[in-house]
C-alpha cells in the first residue's frame, strides 16, 4: 500500500513537470490543448435499501445524486460510483460488467434488466429508481435470495440425458436440430424474466417460471436427449407449467433478447400433441 | 479518508472511521490489534437454523406497484377482468332466473331496458360491448399464440395494438347496432 | 427411467414428505408472524430441503395438465363459430344451438374463474378460504348451468334476450 502511494506521488510529480520531448505530438497547439471541462450533470438515483442488521426497519428508497459527466454510461457504473464515493454500505451483485454473468439483474425504472447493459438516461430532471428484482425475498438492498430459482432450475435436470451416448466419438447433431436450440441455450439465468412474470409473483413456490421452463424445453428440444417423455411427464400438472398465461412480460424484459414465451408455447403444444 | 490513505492504513480502518465517526474509543479498539469480539462455537447443524431465522426477517421486494406499465401485462390483466366481469353478469342473471324466474323473465328485462333514457342505454351498451369486444379479440390473439403464431415480442406488440384498435372499432359498431 | 434416478427421486420424496408432515399446520397464512417457528410455509422464505435439493413436482396428471389445456383451447376456439352462428340465426328458432352456446359460455367462464382461484387463492396458501372458494365456484357453476337451461327452455333464450335488450 505505501509503496503504491509513493509510486502515485512520483507519477504526479512527473506529470507536473512539462516533458521536454513528445515525439508523438502532432502539433504544438494539440500538445498544449487542455481537455474541455465538462459541465456538471447532476442526476438523482433513488435506490431501494434494506439492512438485515436492522430487520425491524421497513425498506426505504435512498436518494443519491452524482455527476453523470464523472461517471460511466451504464447504471452499474453509477452504482459502483455511489458505492465507491458516497455510501460503501450500498449492496448489490455484480461481476462481469458486460451482460454475460447475470449477477446485476435488478429492476431499473420499473423494468427488470441487467444494470451493466442499461444506459443511464442523461436527463438530469428525471430521477432513476432502482429496486431489486420484484417479489423476491431480499437479503440486503438490491440482493434478492435466488435459492428457490436455482432449486427449480435443478429440478428440470438441466443436462443431457442419454443412456447410449456414442462411444469414442462426437455426439453429432444435424444443423437443423442444432438450430432448434438457438434462442434458448443463450440464457444466462439472470432471473429477470421469472421475476417479471405476475404468475411467478403469485405462485413461485410451485410454478417454475419462464427461465426454468425455457431451460426445460431446451433439453426437450435437444435431438440428443432420450428422456423427453419423462421430462414432459413431470410438467403434466396444474402448477409447474400451466400457470403460464402468456402474459409476455418475460420476452419483453429479457436483457439477452430471448423469448421464453415462445419456448413455453411450443412446450404446451408438444405436451398437448402427445 | 485521504489522510488515512496517506498514512497507509487498511481499508478496514477507514471503514471503521466512516462508520463510527463519533465514537473514538471504538476506532482505537478496531485499529489496535486487539479483538473485543467474543466468538461462540456452534455445531455445523446450527447453520440452517440461523439461516432460517434470518430468512424469516427478509422483506419481499415490491412488484406490481413499481413495475413499468406495459402493454403485455396490462393487456393480460384486462383480459382477465373483462372476462370475469362478463361472466359474473351471466352467472348472476342465470342464477337470478333460477331463483326468481318471474322477476328475471325476459319480458321484464326488456321492459326495464326500454324504459331507460337514451344516454343510459348508450352507456350500458358501451359498458357491455367494450369488454366483450376486447375479450373476444384478445382471445383470438391468445389462440394464435397457443398455435405459436406471432409469438415474438414484435408480434405480441403488433397484435396487441391490433386488438386495441379492433376493440375500439367493434365497440362503436356494436353500440350503433 | 434408470435405477439411479429412481433411487434419487425416492430419497427426495422422503425428505420432502418428512418436511411436509412437520409443517402441516392448518392456518399457516402469515409468514411474518411465524417468528421463531422455522417451518416450511408455501411461498414463504424457507424452502424444503437444502439449497442443493431440487424442488419437487406434483404427481403427474394429464387431466390437470395437457388435457385441461387442450380442452380449454378447443372450447374457446369453438365459441367463435358458435357466437357467429347464434348471431345469424335466431335463438328461438334454433334453441339447441342457443342452449349449447349458453352452456359452453358457462363452462368457459368456470375454467376462467377456476384459474383465478388457483392463481390467487390456492389451497396450499389459503387452506380454508381456498377450498371454500373453489367449492362455492363449483356450486355456483352448477346453478348457472341449470339456470341457463331453464331460461333456454322456458323463456326466449340467451341470444334472443341480448338481441332484444340491445334494441329495446
Amino acid at each position: 500500500m505505501q509503496s503504491l502511494i509513493a509510486r502515485s506521488a512520483f507519477v504526479r510529480s512527473q506529470a507536473a513537470r512539462v516533458p521536454v520531448v513528445r515525439t508523438f505530438a502532432s502539433s504544438a497547439a494539440r500538445f498544449q490543448a487542455t481537455p474541455a471541462e465538462k459541465p456538471v450533470l447532476q442526476k438523482e438515483f433513488k435506490i431501494y435499501r434494506w439492512n438485515p442488521d436492522q430487520p425491524a426497519e421497513k425498506p426505504t428508497l435512498q436518494s443519491y445524486t452524482i455527476d453523470l459527466n464523472q461517471c460511466g454510461p451504464m447504471i452499474l457504473d453509477a452504482l459502483i460510483k455511489i458505492k465507491n464515493e458516497i455510501d460503501p454500505t450500498l449492496t448489490f451483485r455484480r461481476s462481469c460488467r458486460e451482460g454475460i454473468c447475470g449477477s446485476c439483474a435488478m429492476n431499473i425504472n420499473g423494468q427488470n434488466t441487467l444494470a451493466c447493459l442499461c444506459r443511464i438516461e442523461r436527463d438530469s430532471g428525471k430521477d432513476s429508481k432502482i429496486y431489486p428484482l420484484p417479489h423476491m425475498y431480499i437479503v440486503k438492498d438490491l440482493v434478492p435470495d435466488l435459492t428457490l430459482f436455482y432449486k427449480q432450475y435443478k429440478s428440470i435436470e438441466p443436462y443431457l440425458k442419454n443412456d447410449n451416448p456414442p462411444q469414442g466419438r462426437e455426439f453429432l447433431q444435424s444443423q437443423e436440430d442444432r438450430r432448434k436450440l438457438d434462442g434458448m441455450y443463450e440464457c444466462i439465468l439472470c432471473a429477470c424474466c421469472s421475476t417479471s412474470c405476475p404468475s411467478y409473483w403469485w405462485n413461485q413456490d410451485v410454478y417454475l417460471g419462464p427461465a426454468t421452463l425455457m431451460a426445460a424445453y431446451r433439453w426437450i428440444a435437444d435431438s440428443r436427449d432420450t428422456y423427453k417423455a419423462e421430462r414432459k411427464e413431470k410438467l403434466q400438472n396444474e402448477m409447474s407449467l400451466y400457470r403460464c398465461h402468456t402474459i409476455f412480460n418475460c420476452a419483453r424484459t429479457c436483457p439477452k433478447g430471448l423469448n421464453p414465451a415462445q419456448a413455453i408455447a411450443k412446450l404446451k403444444l408438444e405436451l398437448a400433441a402427445e | 479518508m485521504i489522510s488515512s490513505r496517506a498514512l497507509g492504513l487498511t481499508p478496514t480502518f477507514r471503514q471503521a472511521v466512516v462508520a463510527h465517526k463519533s465514537s473514538h474509543s471504538l476506532i482505537l479498539r478496531t485499529a489496535v490489534a486487539k479483538r473485543g469480539v467474543q466468538t461462540q462455537s456452534l455445531p455445523p447443524s446450527a447453520a440452517e437454523k440461523i439461516l432460517n431465522e434470518q430468512r424469516l426477517k427478509r422483506p419481499s421486494s415490491p412488484h406490481f406497484t413499481i413495475y413499468q406499465p406495459q402493454l403485455t401485462w396490462l393487456g393480460s390483466i384486462a383480459n382477465r377482468v373483462t372476462g370475469a366481469g362478463l361472466s359474473v353478469l351471466m352467472y348472476g342473471y342465470c342464477i337470478g332466473y333460477l331463483v326468481a324466474p318471474e322477476t328475471f323473465a325476459s319480458a321484464n328485462v326488456i321492459e326495464l331496458a326500454a324504459s331507460m333514457p337514451e344516454a343510459v342505454k348508450i352507456a350500458g351498451k358501451t359498458i357491455l360491448a367494450a369488454p366483450f369486444a376486447f375479450h373476444s379479440w384478445n382471445g383470438i390473439r391468445h389462440l394464435g399464440w397457443d398455435m405459436t403464431k406471432f409469438i415474438t415480442l414484435k408480434g405480441a406488440y403488433q397484435s396487441g395494438y391490433a386488438v386495441l384498435a379492433a376493440t375500439a372499432v367493434s365497440t362503436v359498431a356494436l353500440v350503433l347496432m | 427411467m434408470s435405477s439411479a434416478v429412481v433411487v434419487r427421486s425416492l430419497v427426495n420424496r422422503n425428505v420432502a414428505s418428512a418436511v411436509v408432515r412437520k409443517s402441516f399446520r392448518p392456518l399457516a397464512l402469515q409468514v411474518r408472524h411465524a417468528h421463531q417457528d422455522t417451518a416450511y410455509v408455501p411461498g414463504g422464505p424457507i424452502y424444503k430441503g437444502t439449497v442443493n435439493d431440487p424442488t419437487t413436482f406434483p404427481p403427474p396428471n394429464r387431466s390437470h395438465g395437457s388435457y385441461h389445456w387442450a380442452f380449454e383451447r378447443l372450447l374457446s376456439a369453438s365459441l367463435i363459430p358458435m357466437t357467429a352462428a347464434a348471431y345469424v340465426t335466431s335463438g328461438t328458432n334454433y334453441p339447441v344451438l342457443d342452449g349449447i352456446l349458453g352452456m359452453s359460455l358457462i363452462v368457459h367462464s368456470h375454467i376462467g374463474f377456476d384459474s383465478i382461484v388457483v392463481d390467487y387463492l390456492h389451497k396450499r396458501k389459503f387452506p380454508v378460504l381456498g377450498p371454500i372458494t373453489s367449492w362455492t365456484l363449483r356450486a355456483v357453476t352448477v346453478a348457472a348451468l341449470v339456470g341457463v337451461y331453464q331460461f333456454n327452455t322456458n323463456d326466449i333464450g340467451l341470444t334472443e334476450l341480448i338481441a332484444k335488450v340491445w334494441h329495446a
